[in-house]
């Protein structure tokens, strides 16, 4: 008999892999992306190559010059690529891409230690970074590719292609256009069409505007438990419940909660960006306020806020505080819950430490 | 009603691979020499009644308890006392074994069977017999009779949720009247009304065959089967005691504490032949399995047989050589053999004989923070703080995540995608709270 092997139990695995699980999520990116192409033509899949090329090389240079093992494998830095491709307007310079996953994986992933240790998604944050470097560019949308009479078919290889797009071809988003309602106090769902902002039919990020190929995406990933379904649900909930709140005085309170439901990268933000797993909370209390507070911060931002947009600010900002969510203690099965009373009584005792000392004294004159 | 399977929260779902589960039991020879391990259960171990050179009958008392929790030994053939030695234990330490050598003349000695006991009657002869929890842990189970406070419930695990083992799952297939009689024994010693045996639903055999036994209310006990979910860690003690009777066992508690009892159903087994057929508890049932194992199914076997020589029974055609890896017990919980040096216990469910392809770990990599340890865990606990803190020996931050109350079940490091060896660390987290003393 030769040596055997000799190991801590369990002796079995599941057959679940980082590379599988990132596998995964660029299969659950893939209808976003073939909207993008269906919609905005073949210039921003080749904005998406550039962008995978950079990050995974961003990656592997990293990994080279610091001497540490190579991870390009788990395919994670292709999922950053992927996602914040889609995160870009459609026509953006093609530079602005490469230099967007340079940071997203040098800056923010791998500098602070590499997959699950980076305290920001990677992907939100180079946007954000590239929004502040190239304002102008990053606010610039188009209209999908017309289809209306046949011919046009060679805009899926032209559309976007010239940089200095003329003025004419460059579109408002319908967040700019609730934003203008939010301020003239008219209709904000005027001239938009729900079946269209459900597929993608107007301006907006490339990836992010056909709310039917995200959804696909969702629920592939809730399917195969890559992401935990509390989150993204929470999300669009809590988004629906405070645009309620927020805009209960204004006559058009059912046309903001639709159209903020389905513009603006919401559903995209809540699919693949707020259930990043490195800057989501995972136990149970911290996974509801995370949730409730995503939705709470994008309203907050968009109807308060100078941008039209608030999902990536609003992830942004829960991101940082999901460490401290995390502290909230998770206490182990079995222990007795505490009924209110209980609670109330400890909540006394801590705050009003005076009579509960009284309390005691009491007790043991007594 | 497949909706009312009663199940506890989170867990998961390795492949159950019970190939044996329609092997029937089949009663392994007697080896040259039998071990028997002087300390097969939690508590003191057995001291030795017998000296060099005594001959022994089937059934005799040769080695007492030693204290209040432990359980005595008896010799399973008749045969001649060679020597008492220390060898290595299936867990990993060594203790004393006498080793008998049997002679074949068959001689026997039994106790009386019991007519119509009294509860006290019951529990003199669990304690008589050295019978212990059969699942696992070998708790001596006439300790485990004598609760605190009158129990409400008496619950017989009968879960087998770990893969690849069915040596409960036959047993109560084959001999379920006498599960059923020994789950009522237990119920009414320990002074509970009514006996609950938890079955999983990948065995209906089992279970039907259980159902079936479960008529009438002798002694005063009402005996029910339950049908539980197939999940793991679904026979946990407290996993256990949750699916049944939706109690929940506080943190460092028993179940005691709310009014139930646990027994395995082989321990139940035990009873039966104990009161009703005096014998004591010399042999058990045991599932070789793994697919290095030529001849795998479910066997009686005789305790003190060493493995090599349930091996060598049972190795059929497959040779030695492809052996990566033995397991003692499950591959969720079991304990990897250095070799086959150590004997069967009466807690020795399984032997698992894995090749390489079973057998194979992947490399750990890097925590990807996915959660799937944290949403898994059946005690609520934080493996990833955990292993985080163990590392850094942060004894404080260790007793804050709770760290005693892992039963090291091995559902994180199960699901973990960077196959991150998570209960591993929490072994070390427990060493160092006890290093330090202050592990509770």
């Amino acid at each position: 008999m030769k040596n055997l092997r000799v190991s801590s139990s369990p002796h079995i695995t599941s057959p679940a892999t980082t590379r599988r699980i990132m596998l995964d999520v660029i299969i659950a990116l893939m209808p976003a992306v073939i909207a993008m192409v269906l919609l905005y033509g073949f210039y921003p899949l080749v904005l998406t190559v550039l962008s995978v090329s950079m990050a995974v090389f961003s990656e592997w240079v990293f990994n080279v010059v610091t001497k540490r093992p190579q991870t390009v494998r788990d395919l994670s830095s292709v999922v950053t690529g992927i996602m914040l491709a889609l995160n870009l307007p459609p026509v953006v310079p093609f530079y602005v891409p490469m230099v967007g996953a340079a940071f997203a994986i040098l800056i923010v992933k791998m500098l602070f230690g590499g997959i699950g240790k980076n305290f920001a998604n990677p992907a939100i944050t180079a946007r954000i970074f590239l929004m502040l470097a190239w304002t102008g560019v990053m606010t610039r949308f188009v209209l999908p590719v017309d289809l209306s009479d046949g011919a046009n078919l060679f805009a899926y290889f032209s559309h976007g292609v010239d940089i200095s797009l003329p003025d004419a071809i460059t579109t408002a988003t319908p967040m700019q256009h609730i934003k203008d309602a939010i301020s003239s106090g008219g209709d904000p769902a005027e001239g938009l069409s729900a079946l269209d902002m459900f597929l993608g039919r107007i301006g907006g990020s490339a990836g992010e505007v056909s709310t039917l190929a995200v959804l696909i995406g969702g629920v592939y990933l809730a399917v195969r438990r890559v992401i935990d379904v509390k989150i993204p649900v929470l999300y669009i909930a809590s988004t629906a419940l405070f645009t309620a709140i927020f805009f209960a005085d204004s006559p058009y309170v059912g046309e903001y909660v639709w159209t903020y439901l389905l513009g603006g990268g919401l559903m995209f933000g809540a699919v693949f960006m707020a259930t990043d797993y490195a800057t989501s909370p995972k136990t149970p209390v911290a996974v509801v306020i995370y949730g409730l507070g995503l939705g709470f911060l994008t309203v907050v931002i968009r109807k308060f806020g100078t941008m039209n947009e608030g999902v990536s600010f609003a992830i942004l900002l829960m991101n940082i505080v999901t460490p401290l969510l995390e502290k909230i203690k998770r206490k182990p099965f079995g222990t007795p819950v505490k009924g209110a009373r209980e609670i109330f009584a400890e909540i006394g005792a801590k705050f009003g430490k005076k009579s509960s000392r009284d309390e005691e004294g009491g007790e043991c004159v007594g | 009603m497949r909706f009312a399977f009663r199940t506890f929260g989170r867990g998961t779902h390795p492949p159950a691979n019970k190939f044996t589960a329609d092997s029937p039991l089949v009663r392994l020879d007697v080896p040259e020499k039998l071990y028997l391990p002087l300390s097969q259960h939690i508590g003191a171990p057995a001291v030795p009644v017998v000296s060099v050179g005594d001959s022994v009958a089937a059934g005799q008392l040769v080695g007492e308890s030693g204290g209040k929790v432990s359980a005595r030994v008896h010799s399973p053939v008749s045969g001649r006392v060679e020597g008492i030695v220390s060898r290595p234990t299936a867990s990993g330490g060594k203790c004393a074994h006498i080793v008998i050598v049997p002679d074949g003349e068959g001689r026997r000695v039994s106790m009386p069977v019991l007519g119509q006991p009294s509860p006290e009657e019951v529990k003199e002869r669990v304690r008589e017999a050295g019978i212990v929890g059969m699942g696992g842990a070998g708790f001596p189970t006439h300790v485990k009779l004598s609760p605190a406070k009158k129990p409400e419930f008496f619950l017989v695990n009968g879960a087998e949720c770990e893969p690849y083992i069915t040596c409960d799952c036959r047993l109560m297939t084959e001999r379920a009247k006498e599960v059923v009689r020994g789950a009522r024994l237990l119920a009414y010693a320990a002074g509970a009304d009514k006996a609950l045996i938890g079955v999983e639903s990948n065995k209906k055999e089992a279970y039907a065959a259980i159902l079936a036994e479960c008529v009438g209310d002798d002694l005063g006990v009402s005996v029910q089967a339950a049908l539980l979910r197939t999940k793991y860690p679904q026979g946990a003690e407290k996993q256990l005691v949750f699916a049944l009777t939706g109690r929940r066992v506080p943190p460092g508690g028993l179940p005691a504490d709310v009014g139930c009892v646990v027994d395995n159903v082989h321990t139940a087994y035990a009873v039966c032949r104990a009161a009703d057929f005096g014998e004591p508890l010399t042999e058990r049932a045991l599932t070789v399995g793994g697919r290095e194992a030529g001849r795998p199914g479910n066997y009686f076997v005789a305790i003190g047989t060493p493995f090599s020589f349930v091996r060598e029974m049972t190795r059929g055609e497959k040779s030695d050589d492809d052996l990566v890896k033995i397991i003692n017990g499950g591959p969720m919980m079991g304990i990897a053999q250095s070799g086959l040096d150590a004997s069967v216990g009466k807690t020795t469910s399984s032997l698992l004989f894995f090749g390489e392809k079973e057998a194979a770990l992947q490399e750990p990599t890097q925590c990807i923070n996915c959660g799937r340890c944290i949403r898994c865990c059946p005690m609520k606990l934080s493996p990833r703080d955990i292993e985080r803190a163990a590392l850094e020996k942060d004894t404080e931050r260790l007793e804050e995540l709770y760290v005693q109350s892992c039963m090291e079940c091995g559902v994180c490091s199960y699901v973990c995608p960077a196959k991150r060896p998570l209960v591993h660390a929490i072994r070390l987290a427990k060493k160092t709270l006890r290093e330090r003393g202050g592990g509770k």
